[in-house]
């Protein structure tokens, strides 16, 4: 009996000492802290960013400078990726061209994540006929592949940095709305909601202060994967000719412009780009998966 | 001595006086002998005739530039971009169909790739005395594929529906100002006579295989040419899948005599990688054009030969006349100073090209004035031209296309450019949006007031000297207006004569030289890439690949 009472104050009482503890361990940061994964990528999407920030300040050569008479030399000490079909220095390009797709991308993001947010929250809480209507659409949406709808779009308005990011902001929309729309509805049948309503409050007021606090980790999680995707396919529009216009270094057209030479031997003028631009997109998925990790623990 | 002038006085003997007048200019030196055998061929003297003359006179005769000693039979694979639109000989607009029209169709006349006439299904020509009408005579021993012979009713009908404004050909871009529905009336059986707008110096290269949707078709001809394919030419149609390719077997009855290869084959590829690779690979023995960017691999590669043409396919790079910074023409003056020409051609193409001066006239163009002064790169005298014109600099949006080097030459535009102060925007599109609808108000091409269009390769400048810069033109982007150009293009396409022809030329040259409405960087040479077992092939700048003494392996 005293033993079992024993055991249960112990085990009843026991916990409070190392609880603090465990608790500063276990917040979002300290766990992101210790995942080698979320390290690396924040590591990897730190060094471009800075690279778009800073790199026209320290790197060796004008990138946009052309030298008609040292065109496709190979890497050397002197250009140390070598140089691309007019005579420029690919290492100079490689490093300032972060700065269109680190621009463009985290826009583009952040106006899906917006207009999502917004779209998902009003589906989730007024549900009905507003839900079937506009999940339809989501639906009709997202049955065309999302490449295809942003090169229509950017055919019928011309390219400009601007409108790519827009464009690709609004065909993640649905993509973000889906997701805020499944967290919302998990929320919106807990007590403190039909509380909010009671109190008579609004619903934008329900929508906004009551619920949006509580579904930020998921939103967080999507935006940073949808960051991932909107690199990938800024540089992908960049590529077919509908994203940033040259001289731009940037990574998506520098590959379309030299892809031809590549089966020349002049791979200098194109793998520099691809490795940047792949280095990017999976420094930022690890960084999504890190804080995926994190929010479901 | 004394043998030459008896040569001399017997070749004379029956000659018109154009004709002894191209003789006498040869042998005065004021012809070389290319231009000599170009611009005789144009008045109507046949190359045999001119071949005699060379040599009773002590010149080399015209050889055959096609040494023979491959072995006959066998198929040709030559890759080339898939056309676009209906293979139609009326409406057909690129380098692609007209090389699927050529297999199967002739011209009247034959447009080398020295820019000398030959003739194909007409044997001769001559103009009347002011150029204003040329008679053709036609071969009688010429038939269709369906075995029905060619006559002067076909040729009549052919050419008729090129000029007729209904069919919307685009014949009618060359024909404009030059000959007009009604103009081509039959004389006999085998004589046809073309009634000109005006007098042309120049007409048979108008039918010549320079303008290439005029081969010559049936006269019931049902416009499926598709299906029917049914011409005169070397090879006939096997099959034919739009976007794919076509197969051809040997016209076993033509006139030229029957081809050596048994068989050819087109296929199509949507991009020039590909093809690199399939000739790499030994999928094709042919490209029908490569460019310096996308075919850096096959330069210096012993297992691919390249035939390089001289051509005067250029770049026009347009300046507004008329409103906006480059209204005054220091401006456009002090832009054209800014590039470094030879460094262009140098770095965009290997060196396999020639400089440009600000006019059409390619140095390969025998009515070319070569006195005029080339026009160098110069920043210290484009900065004064600026000050002149009360400008420091200003921004300026620059519109080309997604085409070869466009965007890379844009790219230096910029640079060179900014040299003198000039902030250039780029805006590169596809050449759908670029072109637009082609006509002012719904085109970025003719709208812009600072951009770049590509033109092929003609054996004569007198569309490059019309549609893109007369007051009336049609392509005109610069809306460069000056009657005095007006006036000089309409006494050069008249004149018959090419010391007549040069020396209108020149003061052309100077005048563009000194408006500056278009800055022409450069003429490139057109690349066909073949592997090394392939002989006898003859490719033109046109696009055209002449295969009737071709052979491989």
């Amino acid at each position: 009996m005293s033993a079992t009472s024993d055991g249960a104050e112990a085990a009843t009482t026991s916990p409070p000492a190392p609880a603090p503890t465990m608790r500063k361990e276990r917040t979002t940061l300290g766990i992101l802290m210790r995942s080698p994964a979320f390290l690396i990528g924040a590591a990897i999407v730190l060094f471009w960013a800075f690279c778009a920030a800073f790199a026209p300040y320290f790197v060796p050569y004008d990138p946009l400078a052309d030298d008609l008479l040292n065109t496709l030399a190979p890497p050397s000490a002197a250009h140390w990726f070598g140089t691309d079909q007019i005579g420029r220095d690919v290492f100079s390009r490689v490093l300032v061209g972060a700065r269109d797709i680190l621009t463009i991308a985290p826009l583009a993001t952040l106006l899906g994540t917006v207009l999502g947010t917004i779209v998902g929250l009003v589906m989730g809480y007024f549900g009905g006929w507003v839900d079937a209507i506009v999940g339809r659409l989501i639906e009709v949406m997202l049955s065309l592949p999302l490449i295809i709808v942003a090169l229509m779009v950017l055919v019928a308005l011309g390219p400009s940095t601007p409108t790519v990011a827009v464009v690709v902001g609004l065909v993640f929309t649905p993509l973000v709305a889906r997701t805020v729309r499944a967290a919302v509805l998990s929320e919106r049948h807990l007590d403190y909601v039909p509380a909010a309503a009671v109190r008579g409050e609004g619903a934008l007021h329900v929508m906004f202060v009551e619920i949006l606090p509580n579904i930020w980790p998921p939103i967080i999680v999507e935006t940073t994967v949808r960051l991932g995707y909107a690199i990938f396919t800024i540089a992908s529009l960049s590529f077919l000719g509908f994203g940033v216009q040259p001289p731009s270094p940037d990574w998506g057209l520098a590959i379309a412009e030299n892809y031809g030479v590549l089966v020349g031997g002049f791979w200098w003028t194109v793998v520099p780009a691809t490795v940047a631009t792949a280095s990017l997109v999976v420094g930022v998925n690890l960084v999504a998966e890190g804080l995926q990790r994190a929010v479901a623990e | 001595m004394s043998r030459i002038i008896r040569n001399l006085g017997k070749w004379r003997l029956g000659r018109n006086d154009l004709e002894n007048h191209v003789l006498d200019a040869f042998l005065s030196g004021r012809l070389d002998r290319r231009s000599f055998l170009r611009h005789g061929a144009c008045v109507g003297l046949s190359v045999a005739a001119m071949a005699a003359a060379m040599k009773g006179f002590g010149f080399d005769p015209v050889t055959s530039a096609l040494a023979q000693n491959g072995k006959p039979g066998g198929t040709i694979r030559i890759a080339l971009i898939a056309p676009s639109g209906l293979i139609d000989p009326v409406t057909v607009a690129d380098q692609y169909g007209l090389l699927v029209l050529q297999q199967v169709g002739d011209f009247l006349v034959l447009d080398g790739p020295d820019l000398v006439l030959k003739p194909m299904l007409a044997t001769e020509w001559s103009p009347n005395e002011d150029g204003s009408v040329w008679t053709f005579k036609l071969r009688d021993d010429v038939k269709f594929h369906d075995g029905r012979k060619m006559t002067a009713d076909d040729v009549v009908a052919s050419i008729e529906r090129l000029a007729d404004p209904d069919n919307g050909s685009n014949a009618l871009s060359a024909f404009k100002g030059v000959l007009s529905k009604g103009g081509t009336k039959k004389v006999d059986d085998h004589t046809v006579a073309f009634h000109l707008d005006a007098p042309n110096g120049n007409f048979p290269y108008y039918l010549s295989s320079d303008n290439y949707n005029a081969i010559i078709l049936p006269a019931d001809y049902s416009g499926n040419f598709e299906a029917e394919m049914n011409g005169t030419g070397p090879f006939k149609l096997e099959k034919y899948t739009p976007k794919v390719g076509a197969t051809f077997v040997k016209n076993a009855d033509y006139w030229g005599g029957a081809p050596l290869l048994d068989r050819v084959e087109l296929s199509f590829y949507d991009d020039q990688q590909p093809q690199v690779l399939a000739l790499l690979g030994g999928q094709v023995d042919v490209i029908q054009q490569v460019t310096v960017q996308g075919s850096q691999s096959l330069f210096n590669n012993p297992a691919v030969k390249i035939i390089q043409l001289p051509s005067n396919a250029h770049r026009e790079i347009h300046m507004k006349c008329q409103s906006g910074p480059f209204a005054d023409k220091r401006v456009r003056q002090a832009m054209a100073l800014t590039l470094d020409r030879p460094r262009l051609v140098q770095g965009l193409f290997r060196g396999m090209g020639v400089v440009g001066n600000d006019s059409p006239f390619a140095p390969i163009f025998p009515s070319t004035d070569k006195t005029v002064e080339q026009r160098v790169k110069d920043i210290a005298k484009a900065k004064q031209l600026m000050a002149d014109a009360g400008t420091s600099g200003f921004d300026v949006t620059f519109t080309t296309m997604q085409i070869q080097e466009l965007p890379a030459l844009a790219s230096l535009i910029k640079n060179a450019a900014a040299e003198i102060g000039i902030n250039v925007n780029l805006k590169i599109e596809d050449s759908g949006a670029y072109y637009g609808d082609a006509v002012p108000g719904k085109s970025d091409w003719l709208d812009s007031e600072f951009g770049m269009t590509d033109y092929g390769h003609r054996g004569i400048p007198n569309v490059f000297l019309t549609a893109p810069l007369k007051s009336d033109g049609t392509w005109n982007a610069a809306n460069f207006k000056n009657a005095e150009y007006d006036k000089l293009v309409t006494d050069y396409v008249a004149a018959l004569d090419l010391d007549a022809q040069k020396e209108v030329a020149g003061k052309i040259q100077r005048l563009l030289l000194d408006e500056t409405p278009i800055i022409y960087p450069y003429f490139y040479d057109y690349l066909t890439a073949t592997s090394p077992n392939v002989q006898g092939i003859q490719p033109t700048a046109m696009g055209q690949i002449f295969l009737e003494k071709a052979t491989v392996g």
